[in-house]
């Protein structure tokens, strides 16, 4: 098992997480995704130097493609959850690798 | 239009929120003029009840950064808009009083333009939590932090707002009567 995260960047992380709990319960609903995908790009900043080729893509890669988080009705909701399925699509993709697990049609 | 004016409408529309910050520190200097510039800041019924905390201590800039969801850069140095709630209701202001939130934005657009004006970046942040922020703080007894100013060196790449240009739509929206 790859160690990679420190324990100050985890504190870190973790404290980032409490507190986006406590200020979203004032914020609009569209904060909720802001922070998740804010949280998650600061994991990957931070494991990324120490992780494998195939993680550090990951982490680094698809979240880069994603456009603006939509903060009213006024922007393009579901072009934005498109985006975001793809990333979901990616990390799903690299777990059923990482676990070994072969998808009906593949080979 | 005299020249002075237009220097002051020239810093307005120039000032923009730095997302992104270098690790260049901001002087005692500049700290001083941004504060004293704040110290012009309209206050109702000139109560002065919003007391600043500047923070310059890289460990408590981190600390304060970790509990700061909003806070995206990195700060070189923070001052963080409190309200002084114990003092606010000698002066019989009830908690809640919008007039104490009013003179936060005040006070804040002020400490924004000032920093602008000497060329530093800057960055407002509410997303914060309070009982953490006042901890890591130390604050007295009755200060409420309601507002943190992000201050440092512009980096050359800036992160994307996070919406469109809406100046002139809210702009196009004024009534006139």
């Amino acid at each position: 098992m790859q160690l990679v995260l420190t324990e100050e960047e985890a504190v870190e992380l973790f404290a980032f997480l409490v507190t986006a709990a406590r200020t979203q319960l004032d914020e609009a609903a569209e904060y909720g995704p802001l922070r998740l995908l804010t949280a998650a790009r600061r994991l990957g900043e931070m494991i990324a130097p120490r992780s494998s080729e195939p993680v550090r893509q990951l982490v680094t890669g698809p979240l880069q493609q994603l456009g603006p988080v939509p903060l009213s009705d006024d922007d393009d909701r579901g072009d934005f959850a498109a985006q975001l399925d793809t990333v979901c699509v990616a990390v799903a993709e690299h777990a059923t690798q990482r676990a070994g697990l072969r998808r009906k049609g593949t080979t | 239009m005299t020249e002075p004016s237009a220097e002051v409408l020239r810093t307005i529309r120039s000032r923009r929120v730095a997302r992104a910050l270098t690790a260049q520190p901001v002087t005692r200097d500049q700290l001083d003029t941004v504060l004293e510039a704040a110290s012009f800041a309209p206050s109702a019924g000139n109560r002065r009840l919003h007391p600043l905390v500047v923070v310059t201590d890289p460990g408590r800039l981190s600390v304060l950064r970790m509990v700061s969801p909003g806070m995206l850069q990195r700060p070189a140095a923070a001052i963080v808009i409190c309200i002084d709630q114990a003092n606010a209701r000698r002066f019989g202001f009830r908690p809640g009083t919008p007039g104490l939130y009013v003179d936060v934005g005040t006070l804040a657009a002020t400490i924004l333009l000032a920093a602008h004006a000497i060329g530093l970046g800057s960055g407002p942040v509410t997303s914060f939590s309070r009982a953490a922020a006042t901890h890591v703080l130390d604050l007295p007894d009755g200060w409420e932090p309601r507002l943190i100013v992000c201050l440092g060196h512009p980096a050359d790449h800036q992160p994307a707002g996070m919406r469109a240009n809406r100046r002139r739509e809210a702009l196009a929206r004024t009534l006139w009567r």
